[in-house]
């Protein structure tokens, strides 16, 4: 982490183009919109967006307007609001941290969260009044306080430790927890629903409806707010602990207050659309490089990242292969794995 | 219906014709030692097999249908409730486990024969024990031959791939050869006869409908979530084979057993029939058929359906989506199903 805000500790050119990034992201959603499965001519999707926003009364295929409008669109909004929220929980966790390798899936919330969604599916618990996402829930919820619990008796409530701690606990607690997974999977899982899991595991998009964009969007939008409202107190704990209870800051509480908050809108967005991996990681070190460490600009910088490359992800997931949708998490891991190598070779020559 | 369709369904109806007035013959007794060639594979027998455990819902049913209730010894990987015509013979017989039984469950009957639907059972990346394990043991394994004929079940895993259209000849050269097997030859050929009669009769009922030439339709089998891609069927497993009989297009073209494909391509084909799957089995939301039918009147984009709208929404037993004995029966309710449907525009 150090080394990384060493790198990029000054204001960086980049800043002053930041305004561009709202046009950008609409510009994405519209991307998101008009690409898809099947070919649907830019006339028509422009006619379905003015007639659902402004009521211009075009006429257009009914199936077209609801492919549009219920299913791209919505898919578009929940993956902003999912790259924005796990961007920014990578963005928080390793600031409290210190960690640069810290991130959303280090807690453990992940590993929960794929255990919560194998044991409704193949235990055949809840047997089908609970749904994946429920069970997803459920599950990074718990792993997410048993990580904590561990972490905690393990520092002694010392804070000088806890840092350290919690990065040991998450291990342990993503290793329980996988393990867990692979368990259930061996015990029973046929190849339909282990192609099911699998694909769920690896993030999609696909089921995701306007019901999803009502959730997702209050949330990604509480967490930024919680990110701003605490951007100085980041700042000050990039320096640590101690540096931030000398400038005042209740260290125990605002760390609680992030960590929790993170926690939740990691296990929202992990429940509704998968394990999708390296966004909270790479997004927030590649922003440092371009607007530098202050807060006040990573939080913004990072959310509208997140966003853009989710959309850009889920779109990419949608063509590469014709005739079929890729799992998310897989054109993430594709772009994310050789930019956080490229990170960690740059960070590593520069201490 | 045009004539070159009529005339292509009388001449498919002819050996189907001859073949049934042949079964009806007497069939001499099976000379041991037999040896057959399955799924790739020499199988030899000494003598008729004396006990069965089978692995697979169809392999069961078959053997019950050819008499053969008493030799099994224990039953696996059940979908649906048994036919109701084998409810008494299945009620004695123990069933080792619902989904995939473990090696020494089935060992431990000491059968002299298992008997397969799926090969990824007991195929190289098998499930449950490959072949060779069980013929270490000297167990003699038989792959139902309608999941390995003219489909790959090692390229990619998950249900295995077709690399050519099923054929009903697969299901009914299943039943002969467990018929020599067993030296129940008359009623191997009494079922064949049974089952090509009915196959032949929902083709012909279909024949009569007049359907239009361009009748679309679309198999969903299950979700992993209601909203997200479905389980659909594709072009060349039981499903296509009905819909190919009947003179319907899948709007599915993959080549893959079960492929995922999203709702938005299959709203965009917006095929004419949608055949739902009923089954027993409830380990995603979408396995229960009145939560599918729950789906497609209220979701945004399926409820603007051409099937939907008109109600042409068939109910069809999974396992007759399945390449087994099944099929044929499904094939009928299909058959009926589109005789209560009008496509006029």
């Amino acid at each position: 982490m150090s080394s990384a805000i060493a790198l990029s500790s000054r204001v960086r050119p980049g800043w002053r183009w930041l305004w561009l990034a709202p046009l950008v992201l609409f510009a994405v959603l519209i991307a998101g919109t008009a690409i898809g499965e099947t070919s649907i001519s830019l006339e028509t999707i422009f006619k379905v967006l003015a007639n659902r926003l402004w009521g211009a009364g075009y006429a257009v295929d009914r199936i077209d307007d609801g492919i549009i409008w219920n299913y791209r669109l919505s898919r578009a909004i929940v993956a902003a609001c999912c790259g924005a929220g796990l961007a920014l929980a990578g963005l928080v966790l390793q600031a409290l941290l210190r960690n640069p390798l810290a991130d959303p899936f280090l807690m453990g919330i992940s590993a929960g969260a794929s255990t919560g969604a194998v044991a409704v599916t193949i235990a055949g618990m809840g047997a089908g009044a609970l749904t994946l996402s429920a069970g997803a829930f459920a599950g990074a919820g718990l792993a997410f306080g048993l990580v904590l619990l561990l972490a905690q008796a393990a520092s002694g409530g010392r804070s000088s430790q806890a840092a350290g701690a919690i990065i040991l606990a998450g291990l342990a607690g993503s290793q329980l927890f996988n393990a867990l997974t692979a368990f259930i999977i061996a015990k029973s899982a046929s190849a339909e629903q282990a192609r099911g899991i699998m694909f769920w595991l690896l993030g999609n998009l696909s089921g995701v409806r306007w019901d999803d964009v009502v959730l997702a969007v209050p949330v990604a939008l509480g967490g930024l707010l919680i990110c701003l409202w605490y951007r100085r107190a980041l700042d000050a704990f990039t320096f640590g602990t101690d540096s931030a209870a000398s400038m005042g800051i209740a260290v125990r509480q605002v760390r609680g207050i992030l960590i929790t908050s993170m926690a939740l809108v990691t296990a929202v967005m992990v429940s509704m659309v998968g394990a999708i991996g390296f966004v909270g990681l790479v997004i927030p070190h590649a922003m440092r490089f371009i607007v530098g460490s202050r807060y006040t600009r990573l939080v913004p910088a990072s959310a509208l990242a997140g966003a853009v490359f989710l959309v850009a992800a889920d779109i990419l997931s949608r063509v590469l292969v014709p005739g079929q949708v890729l799992p998310i998490g897989v054109i993430t891991s594709l772009v994310g794995a050789p930019a956080f190598a490229l990170i960690l070779v740059r960070g590593m020559r520069k201490r | 219906m045009n004539f070159v369709r009529h005339l292509s369904m009388v001449l498919w109806l002819l050996p189907v014709a001859h073949a049934s007035a042949d079964a009806h013959a007497s069939a001499g007794a099976s000379v041991y030692p037999l040896t057959v060639t399955n799924c790739g594979r020499e199988v030899s027998f000494q003598s008729a097999p004396e006990s069965i455990v089978t692995i697979g819902q169809s392999a069961t049913e078959i053997l019950y249908a050819l008499g053969l209730a008493d030799k099994v010894k224990g039953t696996s990987v059940w979908f649906n409730p048994v036919l109701p015509q084998f409810r008494d013979a299945d009620a004695g017989i123990e069933r080792i486990a619902d989904n995939d039984p473990s090696f020494e469950a089935v060992v431990s009957k000491k059968p002299d024969l298992v008997a397969v639907q799926y090969e990824l059972h007991v195929g190289p990346a098998a499930s449950v024990a490959s072949r060779d394990q069980f013929n270490e043991l000297g167990i003699s394994t038989y792959v139902m031959p309608a999941d390995c004929d003219g489909k790959d079940n090692n390229a990619t895993g998950g249900d295995g791939t077709r690399t050519a259209a099923f054929s009903s000849a697969s299901i009914y050269k299943g039943i002969t050869e467990l018929a020599r097997i067993f030296d129940v030859q008359d009623k191997g050929k009494a079922l064949v006869a049974d089952l090509q009669a009915r196959e032949a009769g929902a083709i012909a009922h279909a024949a009569r409908l007049e359907l239009p030439e361009d009748l679309t339709a679309v198999f969903w089998f299950s979700s992993p979530e209601l909203s997200t891609d479905p389980f659909v069927a594709g072009r060349l497993g039981a499903p296509g084979y009905m819909m190919d009989k009947l003179g319907i297009r899948n709007v599915i073209q993959s080549d893959e057993e079960w492929p995922t494909v999203g709702w938005e391509s299959i709203a965009k084909a917006d095929p004419d029939v949608i055949v739902v799957a009923r089954m027993e089995r409830r380990r995603y939301p979408a396995d229960d058929v009145d939560a599918k039918l729950e789906f497609l009147r209220s979701d945004p984009v399926t409820r603007e359906m051409t099937a939907v709208k008109r109600g042409h929404i068939v109910e069809m037993d999974a396992h007759a989506m399945s390449a087994t004995m099944r099929t044929f029966f499904g094939l009928e309710v299909l058959a009926d199903a589109l005789s209560t449907m009008s496509f006029e525009q």
